[in-house]
């Protein structure tokens, strides 16, 4: 019986997680000029809307590259700290590998408050390079995160069979550990990727006149409230949802490949 | 060989080291000189923010909302992981799946749909009149009970998730002998497996309570003006009184918070789930 209970509150719980974000798809397809549910009359008004519109499909190509820009610059710099920070032994390993995982955690208006103040007078406002590695900053905690976690459940006579078997060390790393990291750093770096795609508050404090996707959508809700949003929202729902299982899936195969 | 291993540890962390030296470290030893220097050493804004009723009120309120929320999703989390915890374990992916489904999306997306739900026209105020429970619309954007519903339904998985992560560390035989023992269903729960769980159940509140400080969408979106939190004010004292040294005695603030959070955290987290 508490059984049952707990059962069907397990259920409305469920449901209140996730219902919202599915009720969104039916009102983004409404043909009215308002939100509203139940559309009254569906259609794809406002996913046209997004498209035809240039400061949406601007800001969308804006995030992109920013999004790419990040990933790449915090897969290479999390990896190779990852390495370090697995394999090494020095001094203050620990404190450098909370350090790197930090901005995870950290509430991002300091990040941004502090960014903002150095980058005016670094005179880096409104620059894309600027906002790609302020993103790298908040991306790097998740490839540094599951990296070195891969990395430390490698088995390392792998590695040193190569190297008894007349491989260098570079070689070995290449041949042998990059092959085992490659679906852990994929997986990373869709995370990190998204962390730079969906970053809002940063890019607010730090890109003066630059629009990226969560900045077009802020100033949207800040301003009106029209179904372009909706639309927006759900194409974004559907992408990270698509990515994250992605990668997940990658986890798993490796795990499942190499023993966990 | 030693100078060779030196050698190539800076060219390992040496990217990692100035990306996070130059805009993560430097930045925040910058947010503290802004506070407490002007150009000489002065706690001048430190005086302001003690003085300051808005700070005061606004400080207490973040405080109060994220206990609020962090208890809140204890109380509904706890049992939601348990549950979870102890169905079959094919049913336990697909619903882990489920619940870390809107952990994926971003924030600003999850406070946008409470936006549209619970707006004048929105869904949850038609099936209130529909219903006939409410004659017109319920006021329920801007209001501080909007902040709350938010809050909980992003953070939530969390608490779950990390209350789960313990749970299934808990040997069922450990339960079932302490009912062979002769203890109710109540005690042995209540002696065997809730001591054993408590620890995860504390993590995950820390990570909620300081997740949830540093809130600024959900409550600039849902709250309106009367339910400004810290994160917003930090915000409102650089975009429009450009007051930059009080912005950032708040930012010291709200991170010396988190940092002896974090501290707690490592205190009541076994080891092994702060390095992975």
């Amino acid at each position: 019986m508490t059984r049952f209970l707990l059962g069907v509150y397990f259920a409305i719980a469920v449901a209140f997680l996730v219902l919202p974000l599915v009720l969104l798809v039916p009102i983004s397809l409404t043909s009215s000029q308002f939100l509203e549910f139940p559309p009254k009359e569906l259609s794809l008004r406002w996913y046209r809307e997004f498209f035809v519109d240039a400061s949406w499909v601007n800001a969308t190509l804006l995030s992109f590259k920013v999004g790419v820009g990040a990933t790449l610059v915090a897969l290479v710099v999390g990896t190779l700290a990852s390495v370090a920070i697995v394999r090494g032994s020095f001094p203050g390993r620990r404190l450098l590998h909370a350090i790197l995982v930090a901005p995870l955690i950290i509430p991002t208006v300091i990040l941004a408050l502090a960014l903002f103040i150095v980058f005016l007078r670094w005179k880096w406002v409104d620059s894309v390079p600027a906002l790609i590695f302020a993103h790298a900053v908040v991306a790097l905690p998740y490839v540094v995160l599951i990296v070195s976690s891969a990395l430390r459940s490698f088995d390392t006579t792998l590695e040193r069979a190569a190297r008894v078997l007349g491989a260098g060390p570079v070689r070995a790393f290449f041949s042998v550990t990059l092959p085992y990291l490659g679906p852990s750093m994929f997986a990373s770096s869709l995370l990190a990727f998204f962390a730079s795609f969906d970053e809002l508050i940063i890019t607010l404090f730090v890109s003066g006149g630059l629009q990226t996707l969560p900045v077009r959508i802020w100033t949207d809700l800040v301003l009106r409230l029209d179904p372009t949003v909706a639309a927006a929202a759900c194409m974004l729902i559907v992408v990270s949802v698509v990515g994250m299982a992605v990668a997940e899936y990658f986890r798993q195969r490796n795990v499942r490949r190499y023993g966990s | 060989m030693s100078r060779r291993r030196s050698f190539q540890l800076a060219l390992l962390l040496g990217p990692a080291v100035a990306l996070v030296g130059l805009l993560f470290l430097f930045p925040l030893f910058g947010v503290m000189k802004q506070s407490l220097f002007s150009p000489g050493f002065t706690l001048e804004s430190f005086a302001k923010l003690v003085n300051s009723p808005v700070a005061a009120i606004v400080m207490r309120r973040t405080f109060v909302l994220a206990l609020t929320v962090t208890a809140l999703c204890c109380v509904l989390g706890y049992p939601l992981a348990y549950f979870l915890a102890t169905m079959s374990k094919r049913w336990r992916a697909f619903f882990l799946y489920l619940i870390l489904l809107p952990f994926w999306i971003s924030v600003l997306i999850r406070t946008y749909t409470w936006m549209v739900l619970l707006g004048r026209e929105g869904l949850v105020n038609n099936a209130l009149m529909g219903l006939g429970i409410t004659d017109g619309p319920v006021q329920m954007l801007f209001t501080g009970f909007a902040v709350h519903l938010a809050m909980v339904q992003i953070l939530l998985p969390i608490v779950i998730l990390t209350c789960f992560a313990s749970m299934v560390e808990i040997d069922p035989q450990l339960v079932r002998a302490a009912r062979t023992l002769g203890a109710t269903p109540f005690k042995a729960f209540a002696r065997v497996f809730f001591p054993m769980s408590i620890g995860g159940a504390a993590a995950g509140a820390i990570i909620c309570f300081i997740l949830s400080l540093g809130f600024y969408v959900t409550p600039a979106l849902l709250g309106g003006r009367r339910n400004i939190m810290l994160a917003n004010l930090i915000d409102f004292e650089v975009h429009q009184t450009l007051n930059w040294s009080f912005a950032s005695a708040l930012a010291l603030v709200l991170l010396a918070a988190t940092l002896v959070l974090l501290g707690l955290f490592r205190l009541v987290a076994p080891e092994r789930r702060l390095h992975g």
